[in-house]
Formats: C-alpha cells, sequence, structure tokens
C-alpha cells in the first residue's frame, strides 16, 4: 500500500490529527548546527518539522532512512536529549507536549554498538534502569526475568552470564529488555541491527514485531536497509543528504507476517523500490549541488 | 582422503611463523634455557681460582657460587625476609595512600574537564619532577622515620594515580554514558555504575605498572641513609656496599626482580578474577564484588522508595502482566 510521498509543505496535513490523538513527538522547525560562526560550521539537519501521533493501543512505528551522514542519528539523540545533538540551534522537540530538556527513561534507546555493560550479568544489566530509581532487588529481578524471556533468551541459562558470553544478537537483546522493562513510551532505535548477520537480523525483526505490540510505544527505528524500514515501519521518513531535511514520509503496510515472508512479496518488494528509488534521488541531487 | 586435503597436509612447515603458536612446555623450556645461558655466562667470565685466571675481577663480579654461598648469612644474620617485609609494607602503605587520594582526583577529573584544567598543573610538575632529588627534601619535611619512606612514595605516585585514572575514565566510550542517561540514571550514578566500572579493568593495568615503578623507588628512599639503620632491602644493599660485601649486593639485586615478579602474579591473578571479559575465566571475584554491591543496594532500598512512577512496581502486579503477555504474545503477530 504505497501513498503519494509527500512533500514537506504537505507534511502538516497529518491524516492522524485527529481529536484524541496526542501528539507524542513533534519537531517544529528544528534544525542543529555545530561550530556556529567558524569555518568548520556543520549542519546537521535543517528545518524538520514533524508530528507522530499516538494512535490509542497501538504506538506508531517509524522507519527514518536516509543517505549517510544526513543526521538521521541526530534526531534520535534529539528526541533524547542527549549531548552535544540536545539542545537544537533552532527549533523545539516537544514529547506529549513538553519540550525536551535532557534525556529520561520516558525515551529508551538501543544503539548500534553492544552497550552492554560489561561488569554485570545478563539480569543487572536487564535491571539497569530500575536500579537507578530505587527499585528493591526482589522486585527488579522478577520482572528482569521476565523481560530475559520476552526477548526470547533463556532465563535459567542466560541470567547470571556475562556479556562477552553472549552473541551479538543475544547482547542485542539484552540491550532492548534493558529499555523495554521501564516501559518507555518513546523508543528509539539507532541501527540496532547494523552489525549483526542477515538470518539474525531477520529474527530480530520478528521479535521486535512481536515485542513493539504488546508495549504500544512509538518507535523511531533508524536503519540504512530499506528492507528493514519497510518492513518494520508504519511510516518511512527519508532524510535528504546533508543538510539532512525532512523530504518524504511514506506510510507502508505494516508487519502482519514473519520478514522472511513478507520481504519476498512482490507488493513488498514494489515499495522498497520506490523507497530505493525517493534515496537515490536524493543523494543525485546532492551530486548535482557540490558540483 | 581428497584431493584438497592431501594438498592442505603437504603445506610446507615454516620455522618461526609470525606470531605462530608454540605449546606452554616449549615456553617454559625456552625460558629456563634462557637463564641458564644467562648463569652460564656468568659462571664463564668469572670462573678460576685466583684472580688472575678470571675474565672479570671478583671485586666487580663474584661468581656464583661465591654469591650463592653469602644467602645462609643474609637469610640469618641481615634478616632477609624482616626486611623485604619492611620495604614491602612501605611500599603497600605509601601507594595505598597515592592511591586514595589519585584514584577519587582522577575520576573527578576525567568526569569533569573544569577538575581536570585544575590539575593539569600539579600532574605535569609531579609527572616530570626529579624523583631522586626527592629523597633528601623530604627528610626536612618527614624525618628519617617510616613517614618519610611512605610519603615520599605516594609523592613519588600520585600524579601518575591521578594521570592514569584520568585517562581510564576518559577512554570509556560515550555511548555507554548515553546508555545510562537513557535508561534514567542520573549524574552520581552515571558515574559510580557505569564510568568507574567500566574503567576498572585499564586503572588496573596502569596501577599493576606504578607499583613495579614504586618498588624500585623505595629502593631510592632506603639506601639513601641519615642517621640510623632504618631497615628495608635498599638499606642492606647500602650495608653490604659499606662493607664490601659485592655477593650480597648481587643477591639482593637478583631476590628484587623475584619478588616484584610475585607481587605481580598475585595482582595479575586478582585481575583476571575481576574483569572476566578481559581476561577469559569465570569472574570468581567480580560475582564476590557484584554480591557485595547487592546487600549494599538491598539495604539502602530499606530506606528509600522508587522513583515514580516505578514505586507502583508490585510481585503481583509483574505476575499478572506476565500471565497477559504470555496470553497475546502467541497471536501477537496477527494483531490486525
Amino acid at each position: 500500500m504505497v501513498e503519494p510521498p509527500m512533500t514537506g509543505e504537505a507534511m502538516s496535513d497529518d491524516p492522524d490529527a485527529q481529536p484524541g490523538n496526542k501528539p507524542v513527538v513533534e519537531f517544529a522547525g528544528v534544525s542543529k548546527s555545530y561550530n556556529a560562526g567558524q569555518t568548520n560550521e556543520f549542519t546537521a539537519i535543517k528545518d524538520v518539522t514533524f508530528t507522530v501521533h499516538d494512535k490509542p493501543g497501538h504506538g506508531e512505528f517509524v522507519g527514518v532512512l536516509g543517505p549517510s551522514g544526513c543526521g538521521k542519528s541526530t534526531i534520535l539523540k534529539l528526541i533524547a536529549g542527549l549531548e552535544p545533538q540536545h539542545p537544537p540551534t533552532t527549533g523545539t522537540v516537544s514529547v506529549h507536549g513538553r519540550p525536551v530538556t535532557g534525556p529520561g527513561a520516558d525515551r529508551g534507546m538501543v544503539f548500534q554498538d553492544y552497550t552492554s555493560f560489561d561488569h554485570r550479568t545478563v539480569l543487572d544489566n536487564v535491571t539497569f534502569g530500575l536500579e537507578c530509581h530505587g527499585v528493591s532487588r526482589k522486585i527488579r529481578e522478577e520482572l528482569g526475568r521476565h523481560w530475559i524471556d520476552q526477548v526470547g533468551l533463556n532465563v535459567a541459562t542466560d541470567q547470571h552470564k556475562f556479556p562477552h558470553e553472549l552473541s551479538g544478537g543475544m547482547r542485542q537483546r539484552v540491550a532492548i529488555a534493558r529499555s523495554l522493562i521501564l516501559r518507555p513510551k518513546v523508543i528509539l532505535m539507532d541501527e540496532p541491527f547494523g552489525a549483526l548477520d542477515p538470518q539474525t537480523r531477520l529474527n530480530m525483526q520478528d521479535l521486535l514485531v512481536k515485542l513493539w505490540r504488546n508495549v504500544e510505544a512509538t518507535v523511531f527505528f533508524v536503519t540504512h536497509s530499506v528492507e528493514e524500514a519497510v518492513y518494520l515501519g508504519d511510516r518511512v521518513y527519508v532524510l535528504s543528504a546533508s543538510p539532512g531535511r525532512l523530504v518524504h514520509q511514506v506510510d507502508v503496510e505494516p508487519p502482519h507476517r514473519p520478514a522472511a515472508l513478507m520481504q519476498r512479496e512482490e507488493q513488498f518488494r514494489d515499495t522498497v523500490y520506490h523507497v530505493n528509488d525517493l534515496i537515490a534521488a536524493e543523494e543525485a541531487a546532492r551530486v548535482a549541488d557540490s558540483e | 582422503m581428497t584431493d584438497s586435503n592431501s594438498q592442505v597436509s603437504q603445506t610446507r612447515r615454516r620455522w618461526f611463523p609470525i606470531r605462530g603458536k608454540i605449546s606452554l612446555l616449549s615456553s617454559i623450556l625456552i625460558s629456563i634455557a634462557s637463564v641458564l645461558f644467562l648463569f652460564a655466562t656468568w659462571w664463564f667470565v668469572t670462573r678460576g681460582e685466583i684472580v688472575e685466571q678470571r675474565i672479570v675481577g671478583p671485586f666487580a663480579l663474584p661468581s656464583p657460587a661465591e654469591t650463592f654461598a653469602t644467602f645462609s648469612d643474609l637469610w640469618f644474620d641481615q634478616q632477609l625476609t624482616r626486611n623485604t617485609l619492611t620495604t614491602l609494607r612501605r611500599v603497600v602503605l605509601g601507594f595505598s595512600l597515592a592511591a586514595v587520594v589519585g584514584i577519587p582526583l582522577g575520576i573527578l577529573a576525567g568526569s569533569f574537564p573544569p577538575v581536570k584544567s585544575l590539575l593539569a598543573p600539579l600532574i605535569l610538575f609531579g609527572r616530570n619532577i626529579p624523583i631522586a632529588a626527592l629523597v633528601p627534601l623530604t627528610y626536612f619535611f618527614f624525618g628519617v622515620a617510616e613517614m618519610q619512606k611512605v610519603l615520599f612514595i605516594f609523592l613519588a605516585c600520585v600524579a601518575f594515580v591521578i594521570a592514569d585514572t584520568t585517562t581510564s575514565i576518559s577512554n570509556v566510550g560515550q555511548q555507554y554514558l548515553d546508555t545510562a542517561y537513557t535508561l534514567g540514571s542520573n549524574r552520581w550514578q552515571a558515574i559510580t555504575r557505569v564510568l568507574v566500572p567500566l574503567a576498572m579493568p585499564g586503572l588496573f593495568d596502569s596501577l599493576r605498572l606504578l607499583f613495579g615503578l614504586a618498588f624500585g623507588y623505595i629502593m631510592l628512599a632506603e639506601s639513601i641513609k641519615l642517621g640510623g639503620e632504618t631497615g628495608g632491602l635498599g638499606n642492606l644493599i647500602n650495608a653490604a656496599q659499606k662493607r664490601g660485601l659485592r655477593t650480597q649486593i648481587y643477591l639482593i639485586i637478583l631476590i628484587i626482580p623475584i619478588v616484584a615478579f610475585l607481587i605481580d602474579r598475585v595482582l595479575f591473578a586478582i585481575q583476571r578474577g575481576l574483569f572476566p571479559h578481559k581476561y577469559g575465566g569465570g569472574g570468581w571475584l567480580l560475582v564476590i564484588v557484584r554480591d557485595i554491591a547487592h546487600r549494599i543496594g538491598d539495604v539502602k532500598s530499606m530506606f528509600f522508595r522508587p522513583t515514580p512512577p516505578y514505586d507502583q512496581l508490585t510481585l503481583e502486579g509483574i505476575a499478572a502482566a506476565e500471565r497477559l503477555d504470555g496470553g497475546t504474545s502467541d497471536d501477537g503477530r496477527g494483531h490486525e
């Protein structure tokens, strides 16, 4: 189900902007520049405006695509409130109607690099956030085991392992459990499966679809893989080459079927080709610009 | 056997492949051969009954037999064990003091750039100061007793400890800090639960090196003597020097590296136990440390309530959620 790509101007007519659907994440004219006024000034993203609404009982899954270095991660880190991306140079980033002032557990993040804490067991990694919030060990470990099970790890054998005893895919499962245990309303994923082999990647995509249905959070998913974005997303954002602007917003079919099946269907391939063309056009525009 | 297999078996065997593996036994044998070669050389250049027959005179270098003959004298008359322990106590005390002062300062400097700038001149000064010149100066400040030896080691090491701690903290990847923040940790928790534990393997490595350095420095402080006998290996060397006992000096020089090596192995064993992600193994010490951390946390959670909304979590609530998730996960995919 490919809708005609919308241009930046048309994006204010959001089809989800109905009463009752509160905005979860709002970007209003957001730009981010580094080293302003110096010769090495660099603009990561420019004038990005979008609104993601809460669909009751069903968070939205947004795939973010674009050429390399177009500021995809900048958008995620602005939502997370992490420095030095936060604060934006101009514009406002709001989550649940309030401007972002810094990082918080309501916005979970999963990184591409394995960021498991090496000195903590799987269980201690998963319960890190609860520990920081002062939840007693009995309760947090019970909940931790529940989430270890939810992400498809074996509670009995894996909970007391240290991260170096796990494969890359298992480490990312730990990272996902560690984030979801806090029940964040927004989940930010910065190429979480980028370093995994293709088969593990498909399994992780299916896992994510299953988990996301349960947690009902809004997910921002940055990836280089068009297939991944089109498969996982309800909607795909395409950014222009640096400085990144939001140039296309494509509604795609939600992931009803396992990744390995759905990604083989013709309709799915057509959507992927369409999005591929959009990105290629952006890349071409950048090359034309620089010449 | 297939063709390709027979080809593999015919691969020319090279001597000395780069980074080629050797067995533990051959590794030990080669090392023993190296020691034997040194002793053989020593024996060769000092062989002969009378001075004129020797390649190196007995005053400069006594023969191995002469050297080891003085062992019992060193052991009983000079109380080798007691003096070694005296030296060790001084190094351990001085070094611990440097660690207790230097590590917290280094953690602060590694976490907060203004503190780093504040300490930068001190570190620069402390690292480049001529250590030997410091020995006489410490007499004026701290006298000639134990205190002077301990504080000399402290002064010699503390700048290095601060600098190495700062580096280890700075080397922890930003993504770990970002992860901690997005999981709701505050700055204090980010430092104590993420930065410091993740910096520990690097820090321990450089502390182990510095301890070896401190062991060398103590000889300096012990062998420069003002006033009465103060004991220690450095003092033994000094006493032997005065009495013209070359044999004892060589023996002590041989003993010091062995003591240093043994200490280093003990420290390395601790390191292995603490950091299984770097050195493999089960991490028995890390398991103990984690257990202690858990117990301290348990005591804390008796006095503090969780921050909202996580104060709503109960065991019953979790069990109920588990039932709910278990029910939907089967058909979760066919949601629409």
